[in-house]
């Protein structure tokens, strides 16, 4: 920018369309498998698609701060999978509704905590602390399970995610709730600015008086409680919980939050783009479905993109500090 | 453009010509400058005159953007730092850049490996040849980071040995050693040019040079002076031909202070071990002081500890008069001490986001309504007034902070600092990487500080600097404060004498 003659501060920041390119192609998408499918725009279809997306939704946009504020977390599968065991214990046990689900967001909750510790404080790189966790919290998985499939008998619960208002699901519902928070956490508090700060440059966001530590310890807390919710509903949308080692749900979640543009770099990101970056995967997924395309085609498809998703942020990103 | 007299036979190499720019900054500005072979070459100036740059361009590191590099009577290019090993250049550079994790005969021999098939061989017989053959001691299976300084700075100089290097240019050879260890590198050096290598030793260490350089050459401001042999300077011709001009930057007039103003901040026997040692001195109410001195004599080590960024070791300091011993900068920041880093690159800014957010970063707390929530009407009329007061031109508080030039950049990390009222600013370096536009209105900026009735401290490496704005200045040497001067009276050879350490 040249300097011009006095000082103009204007407000309104400029909107470039290359910032939202997961948007258009979303609707891209959107359009043209409304074009080709008679199925795909149907109610039925479209709420199912919303449905299947909850839990990762609920999970992906918690997971969206931890990654602004510089971080990863793998153990979002292991903390899911084992609210999912709590949650269904707690259910036999107790037969409380609210009990169970508050079990499993509190030992996400918990999880997360020792995550935030482990990377904040002891200072071992994320991806390799939480995958570490991941390790042990799939242990505990299998020890809180005696290595069994539980089944909960009440099959009322079930309603808990499954039960329907305005004729989408709680699941749904609840989703759109945690999206809500998350994204006003990030973009209209002081926790949510000091996010940003923490990932796009640690030094000098503590040489502003910012308490780094703590802000990723926090991140960390919030996507290991939203694991736990999630991890809580799919135990009341399946009625069981099973122990396993299975790590393709945080990848999942992490493919919606990079396909939506959030920087693996840290401090650059929004909810509202892990929004986008999970309907971008899921019409993929259900146009993949809708025209019977091979599963082998589909796998290549899905990496492909995620590389071209992220190569675009790449080169973006190369452009504007240029 | 000057040309110098025609290469003779002896000259290794060649400078014709050379200008450098980083950014808007020129670095070098047409050099013309003659390395004799099997000679020592030391290049001297003030920080920033341009002699790192013309040794990393005499070794192929940079490239010129204009003139040309001669090698042995003809012009070269040299497209990596690679392809000038193989013309047997080599630099030894400030960072030094070793594997500290493997052994000191590995690293010599790193990339020239002697081999058999795809196996490499022990090399331990090549090894002790090299080191008979110049004479410097270095135990081939040590682990190199465990190593002091000054033997990795031995071993990178084997490391060039190895490679048959003729030419060895050397960046502040001796900038992390002892005395003892500089004598001895001195020696080395001395045995590389007498047994027919070309050495080009950059250094702002006045004796040093003298010492150990056959011919030396000075640079001020991107420009070379004039070279000569060394037997015909002495340190006060050295140091009248690095500093050169009078001062004629633009300065806002030293606003008379107020005196007896408050002490704002004691300092008193202040030492970080392995930093400084002993550093004492106030800063009152209304006043500038800058602190000059070589880079690493412990001026911004000082500032850190001030800041919180570092503990002290011993010593105290109070802010206005109570102790002051700041665990992080999250207190000294709530105690009242305002700082603009020397790095904003690193230190300061969040270039993706917005002015606005930069701005208020550090008061955020002042727009929180209950519940986090950030209050933006408030938070922009913040970030508009105080962008307004530090003279942000030409760009808008919602542009994002990497849109902006370096002097906004640099205009916004002070206006940060105005949407509280801190009693103690610190700056670090507030000018560098600044167009000269742009340095006024930061100097109009510390005045207007002062003026308030804050109590300003400077580091500055930049003499007009240093002189200009103060009203005190402090001069550290080796850790130490070694004198203080008059703002109004100084000259830019007293400061310069006492931070080379040259008797008057």
């Amino acid at each position: 920018m040249s300097p011009s003659g006095g000082a103009v501060l204007g407000r309104v920041r400029r909107l470039r369309p290359a910032d939202f390119g997961i948007v258009w192609v979303t609707v891209a998408l959107f359009v043209l498998l409304s074009q080709t499918s008679d199925v795909f725009l149907t109610a039925v279809n479209l709420r199912n698609v919303l449905d299947q997306q909850a839990l990762l939704l609920i999970a992906g946009s918690a997971l969206t701060l931890t990654l602004i504020s510089g971080h990863f977390d793998i153990s979002v599968s292991a903390s899911h999978i084992n609210a999912a065991i709590v949650t269904a214990l707690i259910a036999n046990e107790s037969g409380s509704a609210v009990a169970a689900i508050a079990g499993g967001v509190a030992i996400g909750a918990a999880f997360g905590l020792l995550n935030g510790v482990v990377v904040a404080w002891v200072r071992i790189n994320s991806f390799i602390a939480t995958l570490a966790t991941s390790f042990v919290f799939y242990g505990v998985g299998f020890l809180l399970s005696d290595r069994s499939i539980i089944r909960i008998a009440d099959r009322g619960f079930s309603e808990v995610a499954r039960g329907r208002s305005a004729g989408v699901t709680n699941a749904t519902w609840i989703a759109v709730a945690v999206v809500v928070v998350c994204w006003v956490l990030l973009e209209r508090t002081r926790f949510g600015r000091h996010v940003f700060a923490a990932g796009g440059n640690p030094e000098a966001a503590r040489l502003a008086g910012v308490r780094v530590q703590g802000i990723v310890l926090a991140t960390f807390l919030l996507s290991g409680a939203a694991a736990g919710l999630s991890g809580a509903l799919s135990a009341s949308k399946t009625l069981t919980a099973q122990p396993s080692d299975d790590f393709s749900f945080v990848f999942a979640v992490l493919t919606a939050v990079i396909v939506g543009g959030t920087s693996i770099a840290g401090g650059e990101g929004a909810v509202w783009r892990t929004v986008f970056g999970a309907f971008f995967t899921a019409f993929m997924l259900n146009g993949f479905n809708l025209h019977q395309i091979d599963p082998i085609v589909q796998r290549l498809i899905q990496g492909s993109v995620i590389l071209v998703a992220v190569a675009a942020d790449n080169w973006t990103r190369r452009r504007r500090s240029a | 453009m000057g040309r110098i007299a025609p290469a003779t036979p002896q000259t290794h190499v060649e400078l014709r010509g050379v200008t450098k720019r980083f950014g808007g900054t020129v670095a070098l500005d047409r050099v013309d400058l003659a390395v004799r072979a099997g000679t020592v070459h030391a290049l001297v100036g003030e920080n920033g005159a341009g002699k790192s740059t013309a040794g990393k361009i005499l070794a192929g590191v940079l490239t010129p953007d204009a003139g040309q590099v001669v090698l042995h009577g003809a012009e070269t290019v040299f497209r990596s730092p690679r392809a000038a090993l193989d013309r047997g250049i080599t630099m030894v550079a400030q960072e030094l850049s070793l594997v500290p994790s493997r052994s000191v005969l590995e690293n010599v021999f790193l990339g020239i490996e002697s081999r058999r098939g795809p196996f490499v061989r022990g090399g331990a017989e090549r090894f002790a040849e090299l080191v008979a053959e110049c004479g410097i001691e270095a135990d081939p299976d040590a682990t190199v980071g465990r190593m002091p300084v000054a033997e990795q700075q031995n071993v990178e100089i084997l490391r060039a040995l190895a490679r048959r290097a003729e030419l060895i240019v050397m960046d502040e050879p001796t900038a992390r050693l002892t005395s003892e260890q500089a004598v001895a590198l001195r020696r080395t050096v001395r045995s590389l040019a007498e047994r027919g290598v070309t050495v080009v030793y950059v250094s702002h260490f006045l004796d040093e040079v003298l010492a150990v350089a056959d011919d030396v050459t000075i640079l001020r401001d991107g420009r070379a002076i004039r070279s000569g042999p060394a037997a015909a300077e002495t340190r006060r011709s050295l140091i009248e031909g690095i500093v050169g001009r009078a001062i004629e930057a633009a300065f806002p007039p030293r606003r008379p202070r107020e005196l007896p103003a408050p002490v704002v901040l004691r300092v008193q026997g202040l030492s970080r071990a392995g930093s400084f040692e002993e550093v004492g001195f106030d800063v009152r109410a209304g006043e500038i002081v800058t602190l000059a001195g070589l880079v690493g004599s412990g001026r911004s080590e000082v500032l850190r500890c001030i800041f919180g960024r570092d503990r002290a070791t011993a010593g105290s300091m109070t802010l206005a008069g109570e102790p002051h011993a700041p665990r992080s900068p999250r207190r000294a920041i709530r105690d009242g001490v305002a700082m603009v880093p020397e790095s904003r690159k690193a230190d300061g800014l969040l270039p993706r986001r917005s002015v606005r957010e930069n701005v208020t970063l550090p008061h955020l707390g002042r727009f929180v309504a209950p519940g986090g929530f950030v209050r933006t009407g408030g938070e922009r009329a913040a970030a508009g007034r105080v962008t307004e007061a530090v003279g942000l031109t030409g760009a808008t508080i919602a542009s994002a902070m990497a849109e902006l030039s370096g002097g906004n950049q640099q205009k916004s990390l002070f206006a940060r600092w105005l949407v509280g009222r801190p009693r103690l600013f610190l700056a670090d370096e507030p000018t560098r990487g600044v167009d000269v536009g742009a340095k006024r209105g930061i100097y109009d900026v510390l005045a207007g500080l002062a003026g308030e009735g804050m109590a300003v401290l400077v580091v500055s490496s930049e003499l007009e600097e240093v002189l200009g704005l103060a009203h005190r200045i402090l001069v550290m040497r080796g850790g130490r404060l070694v004198g203080e001067l008059d703002g109004a009276e100084a000259t830019r050879t007293e400061v310069m004498e006492l931070a080379f350490g040259a008797a008057a």
